[in-house]
This record gives structure tokens, C-alpha cells and sequence, in this order.
């Protein structure tokens, strides 16, 4: 069953536009000129249930309208959203006790309050009683290890520790899908390590949906198992994450380390990134070319070590971008 | 029905005890912000004194009146800053796209937006009137009236500052308007009605309607009339459904934002 469905989703956003200068300004306000940008331009989708989503994009590509207009928080310009078989447009509140969110730009936990005042304000407005919401924090205590700062001000806490209530926060109604925005900006890599344990045990464990935005590839490369990726307000890949690489995978890196300085040259599905005195990093196209040929090419006797690896996911992202703009 | 009215209030409840518990976590702060308005608004007094030393009656209020008028003003406004004190700032949230928070919750989005902040100040404004209207000795009817009418006065105050704080969602800089608004609603309600000319009084009783705040009680409370007490709460209830017509309206107009931002 579908968690999320969406058909032909579009979002137009009018902003006003002005001629450059004083006069610019002035003949804005006789004749003010409107433009139309498709911040999400005719989307379609499916979410399984119990599904770990990758929704990414470059800045501005729409992913963060998308997610707005999935949580009821933007009205779509045109097309269908049915979350939870709700439409978040028309059943905001109804959809509210369905999806969770966490914005990891914007904070939702009062500054001002420990994480264990937040969890029953949060509990009242869910509508929660008491001895649940006791039950649902120490829960949420126990599965994100916030027991240490639980009655700290969320001001004085670390980033890490931060978006951590947050999540559980989010949490604290059993929502059937969560939606993350991006929720390891600006983390370090143990904390942003340990928060995609947490997503995973959560999915895995409470079955719950994650619809997941994130400019880090590792969050996409370690918790999901398909990915959406959209430009300029359009999909322009949805498929499993094995898939992708089973595509894109084509190109190997190949670092060697000789015992001599030889001389290779770009020539077709050979790319030469590095050559530095017995150093060599060169890029294949292993529709193009074997692995063999490279070896061939370098001469075994002249090997000391040699390393083969896939293109980094982050650069195969970055292809798909370029290609789509 | 009813258990929603009464899950919506209870969140608001909790909502505005965690803030005044907010501006309680700094006590020094909190006690001089309190006393300072209450030595701000006593300093008016003075004025009014000298004012009526030199004559009995100014537009129609006699030096008690305009000393309850000051009590009601500040009560109204005391307590529309205490409990929605986010309604002022309207504008801004909805300039800046900081509703998201509020949308993605089950709860009426108005109601959780503007219960979600508190101006300490307001405690003053709060202790102010009512220590004029205590200091002016109202009987227990007139005490009845008073604090009915601080209730609506300051619920009207309210949706008035939602009604021009939704204009940004129709409007670039609607935040001058919701200002402007909230500036004139201040000084225009702590005069005596009678100084002003005709058509400043329609438009009292009309577009900018003062005078459901603090005139019509004042002459209620001064002398009780029923017909005018229903006026009054009418005029209440309609500003009320208008302040949430117009808020939902352009509700669907908002654009959020990505900006960085957090809730304190």
C-alpha cells in the first residue's frame, strides 16, 4: 500500500520584478510586472509504506515545496496529494497526527524548555493523556539516548544533541511517515553517523515511512533504498538505489603506485584525474574500455600497488545534475 | 465539538503558561520589566492631573472617567499582549515564513500562532489598570463590567491585530500597515471620546472601531445600558470571525520559507 501518492503536482509561485534602479523602482509601483516561476513542475509519485525515500536535488530544484505541500503546509497550484490517503490540503489537522516532521534548518522545540517539557507540550498537542505521553518519552529516551540532557534547555544544548529531540519530538504522536528536511546539516560525521542508525532502527522497528531530503550523499547512500532526484521542479531519476549504481556505475577510479614515471594520455574511456611522479589516479570507462587494457597499457612489471574502486555516489549526483539542467 | 474547543484551549493554556514561565526563568528582568511599565503609564497620571486642575471636564469625561478609561486601555491591552502577544508579530512571521511549525500540528493554526509568544511588559500594563481601577473604588457591578469588558476589549484589540497582521499574505510590506494599526489603537484609546470630530468618531465606530474597546464600555460602565452591552458583544464576535476568515484566506496565499530560524 501507498504511503504517499502524488499525480501531476505542480507549484507556481508569482514574484514581482523590478527594472534596476530608482526609476526601476518607481515604474514597479505604477506598472507592477509579475513573473511566474514553477518551483514544482507537473511531479508524480508513489511512497510504499514502510519505504526509506531519498527526495533530493540541487538548491532550488523543489524539494523543500514538495515536502510543504505533502505536509498541508503549501496549497499545491495544481495536481493530487494523498498522504496517508489524506489530502493534506484539505485535512491538515487529520494529516497532523499521521506525519511527523523535522526541519533541520528551522527548530520546532521551544529554546527555552528542557526536551522533557517540550515532549508533553508536544503530548498535548496531540492530544496525548498523561500516562502516555510518560510512557511515549521514556520510550523515545531510551531509542535516542537523550536521558544525559533530557532536562537541559534545549538552548544549551549541542547541535547533535538538538536534532535529536527533534526527531523524537516529532515522534512523540507514532507517526506513520516522517518527513526529514535535511535533518544532518551542519552535524559532524560521528553524530550525523549515529543519527542515521536512529532513522534506521526507527524504519526498521516501528515501520515507519521516512520521506528524506538531504544534501549529504552519505544519509542517501546509508538509509535509503530508492531515490527521487528532481531539477528545476521535474523528476528526473526515480529508481533504486542499486540501480543507479548498476547505471552510473560504469566508471572505476584506478589508483596505481609505480615503480617508474611512464606516460599515459586522455584517450577514449580513459580519463588521467591525477599523475604525480609515481603516482597515478586515471578515471574508465568500463563500457569503453577493460580493466585489463588500463593494466596492459601501465605494464604489470611497473606495479607496486593498485587500487579499484566505484565512482564516489557524490560525483555521480553531481553528473545527474549537470546532465538534467 | 466541545472536546475540541476544549483540547484547543488547553494546548493554548499550556502554551502561554510555558512562556510566562519562560520570562520567569530571569526573575531580576522580569520584576523590573513589570515595575517599569507600571511607572510608565503612572507618569500619564500626572498629565491628567494638571489638565484637570485647570478644568473640571475634558471631552465629556470627568477626571475619574478618564482615569477608567486608562485602567480598561491598559487591562485590554495587558492582556492581549500576555496571552497573543504573537499577534503582533504577525506580519513578520508570515514576511519571513515562520508558520511551518505551527501548520504540521493538529491544532486550530491561529490560535497555536498567537498564544505562542508573551510580552512581559504587559504584566504591568496588566497591575496598572487594575490598581487605577481599584484606586477609583468601582463598585461590584461596576467591577463585573470592567473586567467583562476588558475580555472583549482585548479580544477585539486582538483579531484587529490579526486582521492588519494578515495582510502580509496579500501585501509586500503589510507589516507597516499591522504596525501603523497597533500604534494608533494605543494612543487614540487612552483619550476622551468627546475630543474628537464627527468623522474621526465614525471611523471609531466603523473601520478602526475603538470605540467597542474602551468608549461604549466606558459609558456602560459609567451607566449601564444592555442594549449597548450586546452592541459590544457583537461587535466582538464579529471581529472575532473576521480575524479568522481573513487569516484563513490568506493562509492559502503562504509561501513559507527556508529561511534558518528557531522558536523562542
Amino acid at each position: 500500500m501507498n504511503a504517499i501518492e502524488v499525480k501531476k503536482l505542480s507549484k507556481t509561485f508569482k514574484v514581482k520584478t523590478k527594472e534596476k534602479g530608482f526609476k526601476g523602482s518607481i515604474k514597479s509601483i505604477i506598472h507592477p510586472k509579475y513573473r511566474e516561476i514553477k518551483a514544482v513542475n507537473n511531479i508524480s509519485f508513489n511512497v510504499e509504506k514502510g519505504e526509506i525515500l531519498a527526495f533530493i536535488g540541487p538548491n532550488g530544484a523543489g524539494k523543500s515545496t514538495t515536502i510543504k505541500m505533502l505536509t498541508g503546509i503549501l496549497y499545491p497550484t495544481r495536481g493530487e496529494v494523498h498522504v496517508m490517503g489524506i489530502d493534506p490540503a484539505k485535512e491538515r489537522k487529520k494529516l497532523a497526527y499521521k506525519i511527523g516532521t523535522v526541519f533541520g534548518q528551522k527548530e520546532q522545540l521551544w529554546t527555552h524548555l528542557t526536551p522533557y517539557d517540550n515532549f508533553k507540550f508536544f503530548g498535548a498537542i496531540y492530544d496525548l493523556d498523561e500516562k502516555t505521553v510518560e510512557k511515549r518519552i521514556a520510550e523515545l529516551v531510551s531509542i535516542f539516548e537523550l536521558d544525559e540532557f533530557l532536562n537541559t534547555p534545549v538552548r544549551n544544548l549541542s547541535l547533535g544533541q538538538r536534532i535529536r529531540c527533534e526527531i523524537a519530538a516529532s515522534l512523540i504522536h507514532k507517526p506513520d511517515i516522517l518527513f526529514l528536511d535535511e535533518p544532518t546539516i551542519g552535524l559532524d560525521p560521528v553524530v550525523k553517523e549515529k543519527i542515521r542508525t536512529l532513522i534506521k532502527r526507527l524504519n526498521k522497528e516501528q515501520k515507519t515511512t521516512i520521506f528524506l531530503t538531504s544534501h549529504d550523499v552519505g544519509d542517501i547512500e546509508k538509509l535509503c533504498k530508492r531515490i527521487i532526484i528532481v531539477n528545476n521542479g521535474k523528476i528526473v531519476m526515480d529508481d533504486s538505489m542499486e540501480n543507479l549504481k548498476y547505471h552510473y556505475l560504469n566508471k572505476k577510479i584506478i589508483e596505481v603506485k609505480l615503480n617508474t614515471t611512464i606516460n599515459i594520455k586522455d584517450e577514449e574511456g580513459i580519463e588521467v584525474l591525477k599523475a604525480k611522479e609515481h603516482n597515478l589516479k586515471i578515471s574508465v570507462d568500463t563500457s569503453k574500455r577493460n580493466i585489463s587494457d588500463i593494466i596492459d597499457l601501465i605494464g604489470t612489471d611497473k606495479l607496486i600497488d593498485m587500487n579499484i574502486s566505484n565512482e564516489p555516489l557524490e560525483n555521480i549526483i553531481t553528473e545527474i545534475y549537470k546532465s538534467t539542467k | 465539538m466541545l472536546t475540541v474547543v476544549k483540547k484547543e484551549f488547553k494546548s493554548c493554556f499550556l502554551a502561554v503558561k510555558y512562556n510566562i514561565m519562560r520570562e520567569m526563568l530571569n526573575p531580576v528582568t522580569f520584576v523590573t520589566n513589570v515595575l517599569f511599565m507600571i511607572l510608565n503609564n503612572a507618569s500619564f497620571i500626572i498629565q491628567w492631573l494638571i489638565l484637570y486642575s485647570l478644568q473640571d471636564s475634558i471631552g465629556g469625561y470627568s477626571f475619574k472617567q478618564v482615569m477608567l478609561l486608562w485602567a480598561l486601555a491598559a487591562t485590554t491591552y495587558g492582556i492581549s499582549h500576555i496571552i497573543f502577544h504573537n499577534a503582533y508579530r504577525l506580519s513578520d512571521l508570515i514576511t519571513d515564513g515562520k508558520l511551518d511549525s505551527y501548520i504540521v500540528q493538529p491544532k486550530n493554526i491561529l490560535l497555536n500562532v498567537i498564544t505562542s509568544s508573551t510580552s512581559i511588559s504587559a504584566i504591568g500594563d496588566l497591575l496598572y489598570g487594575i490598581i487605577i481601577a481599584i484606586l477609583i473604588g468601582l463598585n461590584w457591578e461596576e467591577w463585573l463590567l470592567f473586567i467583562f469588558f476588558s475580555i472583549t476589549g482585548a479580544i477585539i484589540t486582538t483579531a484587529l491585530a490579526v486582521i492588519s497582521g494578515s495582510t502580509s499574505f496579500f501585501i509586500i510590506k503589510g507589516d507597516m500597515i499591522a504596525s501603523n494599526v497597533n500604534n494608533l489603537l494605543v494612543h487614540f484609546s487612552t483619550y476622551p471620546e468627546g475630543i474628537f470630530n464627527r468623522t474621526i468618531k465614525f471611523i471609531f465606530y466603523t473601520i478602526f472601531p475603538i470605540s467597542y474597546i474602551v468608549y461604549m464600555p466606558i459609558r456602560i460602565i459609567s451607566k449601564f445600558n444592555l442594549g449597548l452591552t450586546i452592541i459590544v458583544s457583537l461587535v466582538t464576535i464579529l471581529t472575532i470571525y473576521l480575524s479568522f476568515a481573513i487569516f484563513n484566506k490568506g493562509l492559502k496565499r503562504y509561501s513559507s520559507s527556508n529561511l534558518m530560524s528557531a522558536r523562542i
